[in-house]
């Protein structure tokens, strides 16, 4: 495994105090929390922090990161002596992190002589916004750990395929039951929850089930009124605009949202977008407009 | 490698949790999700604890208030403000994005 040096992370020294490490974990994610940074990395750069923070903040799980990294720097490979962690019990240790990865074959294996329910998982899976409507199979990867007999355990990579339900929105969580931890002493596992999140798409965005699109139109159809195919998320529909519309002009397709169980409904915006005056015709005809029509939009 | 396996889930939605897999979820006991209830800064204000039930956006808010509780060493009622504000900020983003107005 590559070694991680939580703190350069939280750009501290390895005498920081307990207050010293906490003061700069709040400086630095209150810099990249995704909220309020523009930084693009935000996201990633808030959960390396965590991941730093959850083990330098607590004093055992600092003690025994210690214990192992003198001499290391981030990026190296690194491999843990045996018996390294003899002192040290992190039952809780879970995460998809370099931390969890020490700890499979360590705090975990000496659980024995006692039954307890394997934790809960917690991930993201993205789907497209086509999945929401149609319902589908995606397919996560998680790191956990997995014995191996008594007092042996590894992180392994668990794939799964998870049907995705029709109708599914932003920050729902679907419960995967017997997914999560393996248990303890013969207990169960724990559950794997999943975060629906959703790819960017530049044709659509969503807000809660429903579901807006920018729709180009001529000046002529905007003016005139008239029927247009527009591609939706569910399929190409006929549209009509009405006479007289401008940019920006809301069209709702009541339904026509996310299928959720209030359906979301399908938010049509109006984009006139202006044929170019490249050609003698076009300016021709633009001349005659501007002639005949009389129509200056800063008095109108 | 585990080989790979077909699962089905269910939506939070559609089942609710109830208290004790609220608390199971986000590792606490299920004093601390009565407390937050009863502070009503989760979930539904009720005083029949046994009917608490959750959905999705109350199990993504636990998660947030305790992250902040642990981290900040705030009470519930500022982490239950900051969360507040920065749901406002997320909404009205979104807002702005579904209406094609770019945020600088």
């Amino acid at each position: 495994m590559e070694y991680k040096d939580y703190y350069a992370t939280l750009g501290i020294d390895r005498g920081a105090t307990a207050d010293d490490i906490k003061k700069a974990y709040r400086k630095m994610v209150r810099k990249y929390h995704p909220d309020v940074s523009k930084h693009k990395d935000a996201d990633a750069k808030t959960k390396e922090i965590n991941e730093a923070y959850d083990v330098l903040g607590d004093a055992e799980k600092r003690a025994a990161y210690d214990a192992l990294g003198r001499g290391h720097h981030a990026g190296e490979q690194f491999h843990p002596p045996p018996d390294w962690s003899e002192h040290f019990d992190f039952g809780g240790a879970g995460a998809d992190d370099f931390f969890a990865d020490l700890f499979a074959q360590a705090g975990r294996s000496r659980r024995g002589g006692f039954q307890m329910r394997g934790d809960d998982i917690h991930a993201a899976i993205t789907i497209d916004l086509a999945d929401a409507y149609r319902g589908a199979t995606r397919t996560v990867s998680l790191r956990v750990p997995k014995g191996e007999g008594p007092g042996r355990a590894t992180m392994q990579e668990k794939t799964l395929s998870v049907n995705i339900p029709r109708g599914v929105t932003p920050g729902q969580q679907l419960r995967l039951a017997g997914q999560g931890h393996e248990g303890h002493g013969g207990a169960g596992p724990g559950d794997l929850y999943l975060e629906i999140q959703f790819a960017p798409d530049p044709r659509y965005r969503l807000e809660g089930a429903h579901v807006y699109e920018n729709v180009p139109v001529t000046p002529w159809e905007a003016a005139l009124g008239g029927s247009v195919a527009v591609p939706t998320p569910s399929g190409t529909v006929e549209v009509t605009i009405p006479a007289g519309s401008q940019s920006g002009r809301k069209l709702r397709l009541k339904g026509k949202g996310i299928p959720s169980a209030t359906p979301g409904d399908l938010y049509l915006i109006l984009d006139v977008v202006l044929p170019p005056a490249n050609s003698d015709k076009a300016r021709a005809i633009y001349q005659a407009m501007a002639r005949d029509l009389a129509f200056n939009p800063r008095t109108a | 490698m585990f080989a790979n396996q077909i699962v089905t889930g269910v939506l939070i939605d559609d089942v609710a949790l109830d208290m004790e897999e609220l608390a199971r979820a986000c590792q606490v006991e299920p004093d601390w999700v009565v407390r937050h209830v009863q502070a009503g800064v989760l979930g539904e204000v009720t005083l029949q604890t046994a009917a608490l039930r959750f959905r999705s956006t109350d199990l993504a808010r636990a998660r947030r208030l305790l992250e902040l509780e642990r981290h900040f060493d705030a009470n519930e009622e500022l982490a239950a403000l900051v969360i507040d504000l920065a749901d406002e900020v997320r909404r009205l983003r979104a807002r702005l994005h579904a209406l094609g107005i770019r945020d600088t």
